[in-house]
C-alpha cells in the first residue's frame, strides 16, 4: 500500500510517498514533481520500498528558506537521510533527481548502495541542445516528453483545478528555482565526477528530446565503470512512459550490485 | 496634470507574417529579421518624435527596457535617454523602467542614472520594474527569485544614491565591499522612482508604502482594471497603511491616435494598433510569465486579466470600447481623458503617439494635434476636478 507521510525536518514540512516492502530505494524525483501518476514507482515498488519525498517548493513540501539551489538541495537531502535514518542507500535519480544524486555522490558516494540515473540533468554537452520545457506552449511540452502517445492524458491527470493546478504551478516555480540558470546544469560538474565511488546504471529513452541520449552517453564516459542502457520508444519520463522497463532496469541493476 | 509622452521604438519594419513560423516577436525571433540600416533610420526618427513632443509642451517624454524582441528597440533605455538629455531643455526624461534586478551589477545603472541626473540638471525620474516574463528567457535571470532581487536591487540602489560612501551592501544576491556612487545623483535625495506594471497587487503595495510612495503607472489595461488597480493603490494607502495618497502618486499609460474626426482617427489607427496589439504584443503565456515570476495569488489574478490584453485577436473597434486605446477626433480624446481624471484622478498621463507600423506623417500629426488641441485641457486638470474615490477596488 502506498502512502504519503508529512515529516517535520527541522521545521521543514516535507511530504513523503512511500510503497512497497523490502530494500529501501529512495527516489529523487526531476522538474515535474510528482503527481501520483508514475506507474515505474508502482512497479518498482513491488520488489522495494520505494521512498519518495517531494523536493522542497515542489508538491506539497513547503519552500524551505535558503534552499535555493542544487548545492542546498544536496546538504538539504543528507539532513532528510540521516531524519530517515537511510545511512546507506539505493538511490535512482530522475531528470534533476539524477543531477542532484550526483552532487552527492562526489561528496558523500559512500552513502550509496547504487545510483540509477534515469535522463538525468546535471552535465552540459558540448554542441547537444536541450529542449527547453519552461517557454515551451503545454502541446510542445507533451511532445517533448512523450515518444508515444501516453502524454495527453498524462498531462490531463496532472492539472485541473484546485490543489492539483496549485500543484502543478509549485512544481513550475520549484523546478525554475533549482535549475533555470545555468539551465540544467553545473557546469563544473563533468571535473569531479570522476569521485562518484558507487556502484551507477544510467539508463536513457532513446526519444529524449529533453536530454538527448548524448547526454546519457557523455555521463558514461565520466562517471568510472558506469553501465548504460537504453529503452525503445520512451522519451524523457521513463519511469511513466515505461514502467516496465524502468523499474526492470533498475531491479536487476540493484541485484548486480549484490544486495 | 503632467502628460508624458513615451515610445516603444518597435522595429516597424518587420515581416508581419512572422508568426506563421515564429511563436512570437519576443524570446524566440532570429535576430535576421533585423536590418540595421533599417533600424539606423527608426532610432533616429523614433528619437526625433521624442524630441517634438518635449519642444511642443508636453511635461516629459519617456522611454524603457525590453530585451532581445521586434517589439520594442530599446534593451538600454539608458542609451536613448542620454541620447535625449542634451536635445532637450525643460522636458523631464522619463525611464520607465529600467529593470535593475536584472543586471549583475546594479551600481552600475545606479551611476548612469545619476549622469543623466547630472547632465540634465535634475530632469531625470528613475522607473524601476522587475522586467516582463520574457526578459527572464532573455537576461538568463532566474523567475523564481524575480521580485526578491528587484527589491535587493531597489534597496541597494537607493542607498548608493542616498548614504554617504564609501559603505558595503551585504545583501543575498549583491555583495559589495565599496559602494561609494560617484558622481551623487543631482537631484536630492534622489531621482523620483516610479513603478510602471500591468496590474500586480504585489507591486501596488510595494509601491504604496509610505517609506517609498513612488508612483504606480497602469499600463495598457482595459478602463476596468485601470479603475481597479489604481483605486486599489488609493485604498491601500488608506487601510493598509493609514495615510491618504496623493493624486501625483498615480498615472495611466496609453495609446492615443487623434485625427479630424472620430472615424477617421479609427480608420487611420486601425493597420498599426491592430499590429501592435495583435502581432507585436502577442505573448505565449509561457513566455509572460515564466515559473515562478508571479506569486500564486497574482497568477490567478493574472489568468483572467492578462487574457483580455494579449491572448486575443483585438480590433481597433474593440480596444477603443475596453478603453485599451483612446482615438478619435480632439474632442473626443480630450473629453475621455478629462471624464476618466474625473473618476480617478492620476496626475500623470503616459500617451503612446506612435505605435506598431503608424508612420511618421501619421506620427507627427497625432503629436501634434494632441499638443495643441488636447494637453493645454489637461495640464489643467487638479485634485479640484476629481470627483473622489467612486468605486471600491475589488481585491
Amino acid at each position: 500500500m502506498a502512502e504519503n507521510a508529512v515529516i517535520d525536518l527541522r521545521g521543514s514540512k516535507v511530504n513523503i510517498w512511500r510503497a512497497g516492502k523490502g530494500e529501501p530505494v529512495l527516489f529523487l524525483h526531476g522538474l515535474q514533481g510528482r503527481n501520483g501518476h508514475e506507474p515505474g514507482l508502482d512497479e518498482l515498488a513491488k520488489s522495494f520500498e520505494v521512498i519518495a519525498p517531494d523536493h522542497p517548493g515542489f508538491g506539497r513540501s513547503e519552500n524551505v528558506d535558503g534552499v535555493d539551489d542544487i548545492n542546498d538541495l544536496s546538504l538539504f537531502y543528507l539532513d532528510l537521510m540521516d531524519a530517515l535514518k537511510l545511512e546507506r542507500v539505493h538511490v535512482v535519480g530522475q531528470c534533476i533527481g539524477g543531477w542532484l544524486a550526483l552532487e552527492m555522490a562526489i561528496y558523500w558516494g559512500q552513502r550509496f548502495k547504487s545510483l540509477s540515473l534515469v535522463n538525468s540533468a546535471g552535465i552540459r554537452v558540448k554542441d547537444v541542445p536541450r529542449g527547453d520545457l519552461f517557454v515551451c506552449s503545454e502541446e510542445d511540452m507533451i511532445r517533448m516528453l512523450f515518444a508515444g502517445n501516453g502524454g495527453v492524458e498524462w498531462m490531463k491527470s496532472i492539472r485541473g483545478e484546485g490543489e492539483l493546478e496549485d500543484i502543478y504551478e509549485r512544481n513550475r516555480a520549484a523546478a525554475a528555482k533549482y535549475s533555470w540558470s545555468p539551465r540544467l546544469c553545473n557546469p563544473k560538474l563533468d571535473r569531479w565526477l570522476h569521485r562518484v565511488n558507487a556502484p551507477v546504471h544510467i539508463v536513457w529513452g532513446e526519444e529524449n528530446r529533453v536530454l538527448p541520449p548524448a547526454y546519457g552517453e557523455a555521463l558514461k564516459k565520466l562517471i568510472p565503470g558506469a553501465s548504460h542502457a537504453t529503452i525503445a520508444n520512451c522519451a524523457h519520463l521513463a519511469h511513466i512512459e515505461q514502467p516496465q522497463k524502468f523499474a526492470q532496469e533498475i531491479s536487476q541493476f540493484i541485484r548486480r550490485t549484490g544486495s | 496634470m503632467k502628460v508624458f509622452t513615451f515610445h516603444l521604438m518597435p522595429y516597424a519594419n518587420l515581416d508581419m507574417n512572422f508568426m506563421e513560423k515564429h511563436r512570437a516577436a519576443w524570446v524566440v525571433l532570429p535576430n535576421t529579421y533585423y536590418d540595421p540600416k533599417v533600424g539606423h533610420e527608426l532610432y533616429n526618427r523614433y528619437l526625433d518624435e521624442l524630441e517634438l513632443a518635449a519642444e511642443l509642451g508636453f511635461d516629459g517624454i519617456s522611454v524603457n527596457e525590453h530585451h532581445q524582441n521586434a517589439y520594442g528597440l530599446m534593451p538600454s533605455p539608458v542609451v536613448t535617454a542620454a541620447a535625449l538629455a542634451r536635445r532637450t531643455k525643460t522636458a523631464k526624461l522619463a525611464i520607465l523602467g529600467n529593470a535593475f534586478g536584472l543586471r549583475e551589477h546594479p551600481l552600475n545603472l545606479a551611476e548612469e542614472h545619476s549622469m543623466i541626473d547630472n547632465i540634465t540638471g535634475g530632469r531625470l525620474i528613475s522607473g524601476m520594474v522587475r522586467g516582463i516574463g520574457a526578459e527572464y528567457f532573455s537576461t538568463g535571470n532566474n523567475p523564481a527569485f524575480s521580485h526578491a532581487r528587484f527589491q535587493e536591487a531597489h534597496d541597494l540602489v537607493v542607498q548608493a544614491w542616498t548614504r554617504p560612501g564609501p559603505f558595503s551592501f551585504e545583501g543575498k544576491f549583491y555583495h559589495f565591499e565599496y559602494v561609494n556612487t560617484w558622481p551623487r545623483p543631482y537631484q536630492q535625495p534622489h531621482p523620483p522612482i516610479w513603478a510602471p506594471s500591468t496590474g500586480s497587487t504585489e507591486t501596488i503595495e510595494w509601491a504604496a508604502h509610505p517609506s517609498r510612495k513612488y508612483t504606480y503607472l497602469q499600463a495598457y489595461s482595459p478602463t476596468q482594471s485601470v479603475m481597479r488597480f489604481l483605486n486599489y493603490y488609493r485604498e491601500c494607502a488608506e487601510r493598509m497603511y493609514g495615510y491618504t495618497a496623493s493624486s501625483d502618486q498615480i498615472g495611466w499609460s496609453t495609446p492615443v491616435y487623434i485625427s479630424d474626426t472620430d472615424q477617421k482617427a479609427r480608420d487611420e489607427a486601425k493597420p498599426h494598433i491592430e499590429v501592435l496589439f495583435n502581432r507585436l504584443l502577442r505573448l505565449p503565456f509561457e513566455m509572460l510569465f515564466p515559473p515562478g515570476y508571479l506569486s500564486p495569488k497574482s497568477l490567478a489574478n493574472m489568468r483572467s486579466h492578462k487574457r483580455s490584453v494579449s491572448g486575443q485577436e483585438h480590433t481597433v473597434d474593440s480596444l477603443i470600447e475596453a478603453g485599451i486605446i483612446v482615438c478619435g477626433s480632439p474632442d473626443t480624446v480630450r473629453r475621455q481623458f478629462t471624464e476618466t481624471h474625473r473618476m480617478l484622478g492620476f496626475q500623470n498621463l503616459l500617451c503612446l503617439m506612435q505605435f506598431g507600423t503608424l508612420p511618421r506623417d501619421l506620427t507627427e500629426r497625432n503629436i501634434r494635434l494632441f499638443a495643441s488641441e488636447v494637453l493645454p485641457a489637461l495640464q489643467g486638470l487638479t485634485d479640484k476636478q476629481y470627483a473622489g474615490m467612486q468605486t471600491k477596488a475589488a481585491e
